[in-house]
């Protein structure tokens, strides 16, 4: 469960990134958070796992009190809490799999991280996540040499290797082509059903948030604006959110056409 | 199209600053040449003589460029040379780390680091050889010692500025999935900076190969303690065939260093 409680979010420099925010997201969902570049979804994102502090208000992610987390305790959240990015993040020059082991730091002692010997439990979990995004047989590939989408695949395989209650997904497909992007949202659906691991994604395209979503938040200057299942977003509520009528670069489809 | 040339727009003169700058950088030669006594027709003079030096280049001795007691000089350069660069780059590799911002978040120790590096890179390899000298006496433990600072001060130099540019993604991604700050920089800086690293510790090597002929004019050891031995003597002959030789020992590593370096990066 994450709850924001009247969480508000202001940049040095005063740029107001979350206003007063009222949110609880239930254990298991899918939700997809949309808005415009600077709305602050990726301010919503990264303040579950503490990565952005927030400014006023509460944050409660699965019994963790965020604000007042010592380093130690947000350390352990974010071993809970799995995370995929738009630029993917990967350590280019090393393998897949030492990509991926990067999910077990915090159940691997210091002196084995130093030497790189993970012990053979943590591989198997790394090689089952790897699995699980059918990408096991690159395991020893170095991460420069694979294409986009499957660099994204061994993004979601390091967060699953942190076997997390929740993942965050930020623009997860914001750099792929519209079949990849597809079969990256397919897997973080798939991973989200079947291991109900709670999953929160930030998209920008509204057919894919409609197509993938149980539920959207709609966040426009920080505030939420509109919050409901995927069926119920139609045109009206995403010219809402986005405070304009609708241009062919709001959805994957028609701008692919392009 | 017609033929008519296309006019240019007016060409810019050059700005007063680089013509200025260009006339001082002359004047300033000039003088400096006359304060200390420079004259070409001295020079010419000079390279006319009959001059013991250059004979003995005529007259090298290629005997010993071999013989028992220059093979164990050479021998010795190496093995200082092999040590100082191996203490020194292990020792680098954190201090690097934690002089940057990437793997050092404290303000304070940072800046105390970066101070000491500035010293140490500020005292010249010959400077740190004479001070070794004096502390715990003549060959080769002083050179080796020397070495050794000469080289963090030139890989912590080079691995710093490298940091300052690596891929700050991994290092997101690390600290998301609840490292240590240890584990994030093994696991996400260390990869990034290792090929430059190690191309910096092998061009450190031919740098420490170098200074070590140097080294031995103040006692240091190795193969320049032989060359200052037959420069006291006079026996030039015998001086240029130890420098050939070294000069061959130098190509030689440079060539396979570069060979390596090339791979890495």
């Amino acid at each position: 469960m994450i709850r924001f409680d009247k969480a508000s979010v202001t940049y040095p420099g005063g740029v107001v990134a979350m206003k007063d925010l009222d949110l609880e997201i239930g254990d298991g969902e899918f939700v997809v958070i949309v808005g415009l570049s600077g709305a602050g979804k990726s301010t919503l994102i990264r303040a579950i796992n503490g990565l952005v502090p927030l400014t006023s208000g509460g944050l409660d992610v699965n019994g963790h009190d965020v604000p007042n987390l010592s380093a130690k305790g947000r350390r352990q959240l974010r071993a809970e809490v799995g995370m995929i990015f738009q630029g993917f993040n990967l350590v280019d020059r090393t393998t897949v799999l030492n990509n991926v082991l990067m999910g077990r730091l915090p159940r691997v002692p210091l002196w084995r991280t130093l030497i790189g010997k993970y012990p053979d439990e943590d591989i198997q979990i790394a090689a089952k996540a790897l699995d699980r995004v059918e990408i096991l047989d690159r395991a020893y590939v170095r991460a420069t040499n694979l294409s986009g989408g499957q660099r994204q695949r061994v993004g979601i395989a390091r967060a699953l290797a942190q076997e997390p209650k929740i993942v965050l997904a930020d623009e997860p497909v914001a750099s792929l082509d519209p079949p990849t992007s597809h079969v990256v949202m397919k897997y973080l659906q798939q991973i989200s059903r079947d291991l109900g691991i709670t999953t929160i994604v930030n998209l920008h395209f509204l057919d894919l948030a409609t197509a993938y979503a149980d539920r959207i938040i709609g966040l426009r200057n920080g505030e939420l604006v509109f919050d409901g299942p995927g069926s119920e977003a139609d045109e009206h509520t995403f010219r809402d959110i986005y405070g304009r009528s609708l241009t062919a670069d709001d959805t994957m489809a028609k701008q692919a056409a392009l | 199209m017609s033929d008519s040339p296309l006019r240019l727009p007016p060409k810019p003169k050059p700005s007063p600053w680089t013509v200025g700058l260009s006339l001082g950088m002359v004047v300033f030669t000039v003088v400096c040449a006359r304060t200390v006594g420079f004259s070409f027709s001295g020079l010419v003079e000079d390279l006319g003589r009959t001059n013991p030096v250059a004979q003995g280049l005529v007259d090298i001795s290629w005997g010993e460029m071999f013989s028992e007691r220059s093979r164990r000089a050479f021998l010795e350069t190496l093995q200082m040379a092999v040590i100082g660069t191996t203490a020194g780059a292990v020792v680098s590799l954190p201090i690097a780390l934690w002089s940057t911002e990437v793997g050092n978040p404290y303000l304070i120790p940072r800046v105390l680091l970066r101070s000491f590096n500035n010293v140490v890179r500020a005292i010249p390899d010959l400077l740190w050889a004479g001070l070794f000298v004096l502390g715990v006496g003549i060959g080769a433990l002083p050179g080796v010692l020397a070495l050794f600072f000469f080289s963090m001060a030139v890989i912590v130099k080079l691995t710093a500025d490298t940091l300052d540019g690596i891929d700050m993604g991994p290092i997101e991604a690390a600290k998301a999935s609840g490292a240590s700050h240890t584990q994030m920089l093994r696991t996400a800086v260390v990869p990034q900076i290792l090929p430059a690293y190690s191309s910096y510790v092998l061009y450190d090597f031919e740098l420490n190969l170098r200074a070590s002929a140097v080294l031995g004019l103040v006692g240091a050891g190795g193969i320049g303690q032989r060359i200052d031995f037959f420069r006291g003597r006079g026996d030039w002959s015998k001086l240029w065939g130890l420098v050939l030789m070294f000069f061959l020992v130098v190509v030689v590593v440079e060539w396979l260093s570069v060979k390596i370096r090339r791979r890495l990066v």
